[in-house]
């Protein structure tokens, strides 16, 4: 009896067919390496088209001249040429704003800091991510402390996270819009911030600005530096602190011998992460004060794009790229180690 | 130095010496004895600082959405006026909605195709043993490092027809799809999807082994199993990696502010029509401030609801790497 | 007909061989064990049966039909496993009637079914609960229920009781082999623990390395042991070894002789060969008048004694020199002797024994290779008074 159902079972199946049975078939004949890479092609496909493919081609465009009049975008093969002007300086005059500082042999040695792509980018990347990483490390601490509304102090502190880069830009825009608010004054009338140094047109000046960008970049992301730092701590076995404690370690002592060497990697990987969003900053500079103000490398790359400069855009591209490249190898080479460790 | 002296003579009367001294006083000395009350103190104090720092500026956006745009000069930290039908005026001034139903869409899209190839993905890279698995993962995670302007220039070619695609003998160029939805959702799916395949990675692997076993035994297809069991059993995840899409997506500024001409009917999302308030004749404060806190609110909803998502989410998939 | 062959079935993986030429012919009907120990590929085996694993090399038959390439669900196959595998997201009658669902029966069949299913493994009444409001052993009549629901051709069963504590697993085994009765359907059921599959199977195939070591019923295995692996891994506790050389007079060890004409058992003098011996064959002296053919006297001392209620192992020291270690089975087991004696014995440890073995129960193995040789050495030449000679002894 038993035996006349199953043949049943297994007729179900086999006396099906059109073209669904067909493919699930075919698809189930597939070894385990063909039906992975069968399932990838998807994701890799639009991967390659629209990741890998433009990375090779904006490389590929930056070994032309720019071509600024006439149909064609580029001018003639010029191999590494552009990046031979743009690290030496030359191409500076040609740029809406420099790469490159001026150099001098007096002190402070640079100059016009502000206005160039290169420095602007790397100082907005390490202030930011200096006071990112401080700043979200005492709202971890704050974040792992058992209170009543922690749910709530959460939220507070996700949500500028969470908020679009362009009305973060707009918030911070209406904080420091001259006259309007009582931390930007007037001439006549200085307020809270002119007092401390603040010009009276601070979004028209690029010191002033990338200061306050900046304020507006750790006001946004610190909280993604404290959740990733916050789960470092929670993954931290609490009976480590039960024998610190009967050893007689202090608060401190158990901060500075158990919580920080073991939240060290945690906090170089979410430095890492956090530098590379630094290095690409753009959205924040366009909304509050415009790349002619604050020209960071990504500003660069729109700058000479909207000029017609196709080549040295494709050239400052690649740079940032390159440039994100360093600083991931160097903490990947130079924390591996430490990372290791624990 | 009055603690001092106050100690020197409340010796033995210290109850004549709590008195006398101020409250400060008294409680710095009581947090030398007792540390475990300055710790408490210190906790405090830097919770109440985070709260304001993170949570005044949208007070501030809200005192100057409420406040007449001519009143908005010197204000302090009360709007002057009550105004709250710039709520309604901003819709009028620019078609804000229409923006955000762009938003809404290219996020959902983006989402939805992100966690179809994503959760293949997982599948593969979380379940299955193949040569070149290690390699291929370290490359997708590469593509994530790099910057949204290295992808740019070819694909606004792409985008705009100016590419040429060789398809055998047949040239033919690359379909004008400036303005549309597309130029957005492939550049978005593209970069979003590695945190969603490490997310779905780590999820989709600790489903034991026997329970795929099982449903194919009983009669699923490979594939059949994933999307009955293994894709039922890690909701979390996929929730996870929807919600911090969408976010994302939202959130995204290059290629949302450079693909599209900034016109609602065009596609274009909330970027543009945060913008267009900026550059209207009479800079409206009022309207910018308004539109930032509806711009805000629906992420500000999702946050609040999907906070224990949003959590084990970016801790997953960043510390996954 | 829930026939299974594997024919020169191989599964390689990139640096190691998990299955290798294995052949197998199990009947309709049958209920087999295949038992080894951890990593010897009997799992993979049956993930081949099942469809899990495709084979690198051979072919799969069941039912006479040709499966090595089908996907599991078209194997008319069932399979319940050792975690249990219920889908923590449906209730019981969703998890039992998952593949009848996945195969479109109508609801009344579907109904029909899941309740004859679920008496069978006595679920009566749970059909609406989780499975995490269940216990160990509801869960695994759920995964039965589950199983035997799409009256399949084979169950697979893969070590379903190894998560279940030891009272229950007891109490699973009979109700697995009631249900064998009942169903009367192919049974191919994967365990590392032996005495599991010595009570349950028709047959018990041994594997080890990927090698199918025998495939016989459980007395015959535990009686006639194809080699030394089957020797040492059917019965608990194992078998002893003895290794030695053969000698014109027989069998002779370090410390344990056995005489036999070489010719009989079909050895040569100069081979080396070892001598199994289990615990139960191990006779004291007072003891030794229950048996017809004992070998020579061995001189030995008691080291520790374990009392099992129903028999006392005895571990033997048969040389002064000799340690207590059973860590490694090979070396130095002829140094020593695990016996089984009564439990009623005055036997007390540190005690001189002299002790004989039944020569009907010895088994002979060659030591090269591992293969059986002989089977009970029955008396030849030898007579009473030769056995009662004392046995040379090291010491």
């Amino acid at each position: 009896m038993a035996t006349e159902q199953d043949s049943g079972d297994t007729l179900r199946d086999s006396s099906r067919s059109g073209p669904y049975v067909s493919a699930v078939r075919w698809m189930e004949s597939l070894s385990e390496t063909q039906f992975a890479y069968f399932l990838l092609s998807p994701a890799l496909l639009i991967l390659l088209v629209i990741a890998l493919y433009p990375l090779i081609q904006t490389f590929g465009y930056s070994l032309y001249a720019d071509q600024l009049t006439g149909s064609s975008r580029l001018g003639q093969f010029v191999g590494l040429e552009n990046y031979v002007a743009l690290f030496t300086g030359a191409r500076d005059f040609a740029l809406p704003s420099a790469f490159l500082p001026g150099f001098s042999s007096s002190f402070p040695f640079v100059t016009g800091i502000y206005s160039s792509a290169l420095m602007v980018t790397l100082l907005f990347t390490a202030v930011s991510v200096l006071f990112e990483t401080l700043l979200g490390f005492v709202q971890a601490l704050v974040l792992d402390q058992d209170f009543r509304g922690r749910r709530w102090v959460r939220v507070a502190i996700i949500i500028p996270w969470a908020v679009p880069i362009v009305i973060q830009g707009m918030i911070w825009y209406l904080m420091f819009q001259p006259n309007i608010g009582f931390l930007v004054g007037s001439q006549g009338d200085p307020a809270f911030l002119n007092y401390l140094g603040l010009s009276y047109t601070p979004l028209r000046n690029t010191a002033d600005s990338l200061f306050l960008i900046i304020v507006g970049d750790v006001w946004k992301t610190t909280a993604f530096m404290a959740l990733l730092i916050l789960a470092g701590l929670q993954s931290i076995d609490r009976s480590l602190y039960d024998v610190a404690r009967v050893s007689g370690a202090s608060n401190w002592q158990q901060f500075k011998m158990i919580t920080f060497p073991l939240i060290l990697p945690t906090v170089l990987v979410a430095m890492l992460f956090r530098t590379i969003g630094a290095m690409r900053v753009y959205g924040i500079i366009e909304t509050m004060a415009g790349c002619t103000t604050v020209p960071s490398l990504s500003c660069l790359v729109v700058t000479t794009f909207n000029n017609s400069m196709y080549a040295t855009s494709a050239t400052v591209a690649f740079v940032t790229a390159g440039l994100i490249g360093i600083v991931v190898s160097v903490y990947i080479f130079k924390f591996a180690d430490a990372e290791g460790g624990f | 130095m009055a603690t001092e002296n106050e100690q020197q003579s409340g010796i033995g009367k210290q109850g004549d010496a709590d008195i006398k001294r101020g409250p400060l006083e008294r409680w710095v000395g009581a947090a030398i004895k007792n540390p475990k009350r300055a710790y408490r103190a210190m906790f405090y104090v830097a919770t109440v600082f985070f709260l304001v720092t993170t949570l005044f500026p949208f007070y501030w956006l809200l005192v100057l959405a409420l406040t007449p745009n001519n009143l908005i000069s010197d204000m302090g930290l009360l709007p002057k006026g009550f105004n709250p039908e710039v709520f309604i005026t901003m819709f009028e001034r620019v078609p804000f909605h229409l923006y955000m139903f762009n938003s809404f869409v290219l996020g959902l899209s983006t989402t939805i195709i992100v966690l179809l190839l994503a959760s293949l993905a997982g599948y593969v890279f979380g379940r299955l043993r193949f040569p070149g698995r290690s390699a291929l993962m370290l490359g997708i995670l590469a593509i994530s490092y790099f910057p949204p302007a290295a992808f740019f220039l070819p694909l606004f070619e792409l985008f705009t027809g100016g590419t040429d695609i060789v398809l055998g003998p047949v040239t033919v160029s690359s379909p004008d799809l400036f303005n549309t939805p597309a130029p957005m959702v492939l550049p978005f799916s593209a970069l979003f999807m590695p945190l969603s395949i490490f997310i779905l990675t780590t999820f989709y692997g600790q489903i034991p082994d026997g329970l795929e076993d099982a449903a194919r035994v009983e009669g699923t297809t490979r594939l059949g199993a994933l999307f009955r069991v293994i894709i039922p059993l890690s909701a979390p995840g996929v929730a996870t990696a929807g919600v911090l899409t969408f976010i994302s997506v939202y959130n995204e500024f290059f290629f949302s502010f450079l693909m599209n001409n900034g016109e609602a009917s065009s596609w274009a999302p909330i970027v543009a029509g945060i913008l267009k308030y900026q550059g209207q004749f009479d800079t409206p404060y009022n309207l910018m401030a308004a539109a930032s806190i509806v711009g805000v609110l629906p992420v500000a909803i999702l946050v609040i609801v999907a906070q224990e998502r949003i959590v084990s989410g970016l801790t997953a998939g960043a510390l996954k790497e | 007909m829930g026939d299974v062959t594997l024919e020169h079935v191989t599964k390689r993986y990139e640096d190691v061989t998990a299955v290798d030429d294995m052949n197998l012919a199990i009947n309709d009907g049958e209920f087999i064990c295949l038992v080894g120990p951890s990593g010897c590929g009997k799992s993979t085996t049956m993930e081949m049966i099942a469809g899990l694993t495709m084979p690198t090399e051979g072919e799969v038959f069941i039912g006479g039909r040709e499966v090595t390439n089908l996907p599991p669900k078209d194997r008319g196959i069932a399979m319940v496993f050792q975690n249990i595998a219920l889908f923590p997201h449906m209730d019981v009658y969703d998890n039992i009637s998952f593949g009848l669902r996945l195969r479109k029966y109508d609801k009344e069949e579907i109904d029909r079914r899941v309740e004859r299913a679920s008496d069978i493994v006595q679920l009566e009444g749970m059909l609406d609960r989780m499975p995490d409001e269940m216990s160990g052993g509801q869960r695994q009549r759920v995964a039965i229920a589950r199983a035997i629901v799409r009256n399949p051709e084979v169950f697979l069963m893969d070590e379903p009781l190894a998560n279940l504590d030891a009272k229950l697993r007891v109490h699973m085994r009979t109700e697995l082999q009631r249900l064998h009765k009942e169903l009367d359907t192919t049974i191919i059921y994967v365990t590392h623990d032996q005495a599991e599959a010595m009570t349950m199977s028709d047959r018990i195939a041994v594997i080890d390395s990927g090698q199918l070591q025998q495939i016989d019923p459980p007395l015959v295995c535990y009686n006639e042991p194809a080699n030394l692996f089957v020797a040492g891994f059917i019965g608990s506790p194992s078998m002893n070894f003895v290794d030695g050389e053969v000698t014109e007079a027989g069998f002779h060890g370090k410390n344990v002789e056995v005489d036999f004409d070489p010719a009989d058992v079909g050895v040569s003098p100069g081979d080396d060969v070892t001598l199994g011996v289990r615990p139960e064959d191990v006779y004291t002296e007072d003891e030794q008048a229950g048996i017809a053919h004992p070998t020579k006297r061995i001189e030995a001392t008691t080291d520790v004694l374990e009392p099992m209620g129903d028999e006392i192992f005895v571990y033997l020291l048969l040389s002064e020199d000799a340690t207590t270690s059973m860590d490694d089975a090979s070396e130095g087991m002829s140094d020593q002797l695990l016996m089984s004696v009564d439990p009623d014995s005055s036997i007390t440890e540190d005690q001189d024994v002299s002790v004989v073995l039944d020569r009907a129960k010895l088994h002979l193995f060659d030591t090269e290779t591992g293969e059986a040789i002989q089977h009970g050495i029955a008396t030849t030449t030898t007579t009473s008074t030769d056995s009662s000679t004392p046995a040379e002894s090291d010491d």
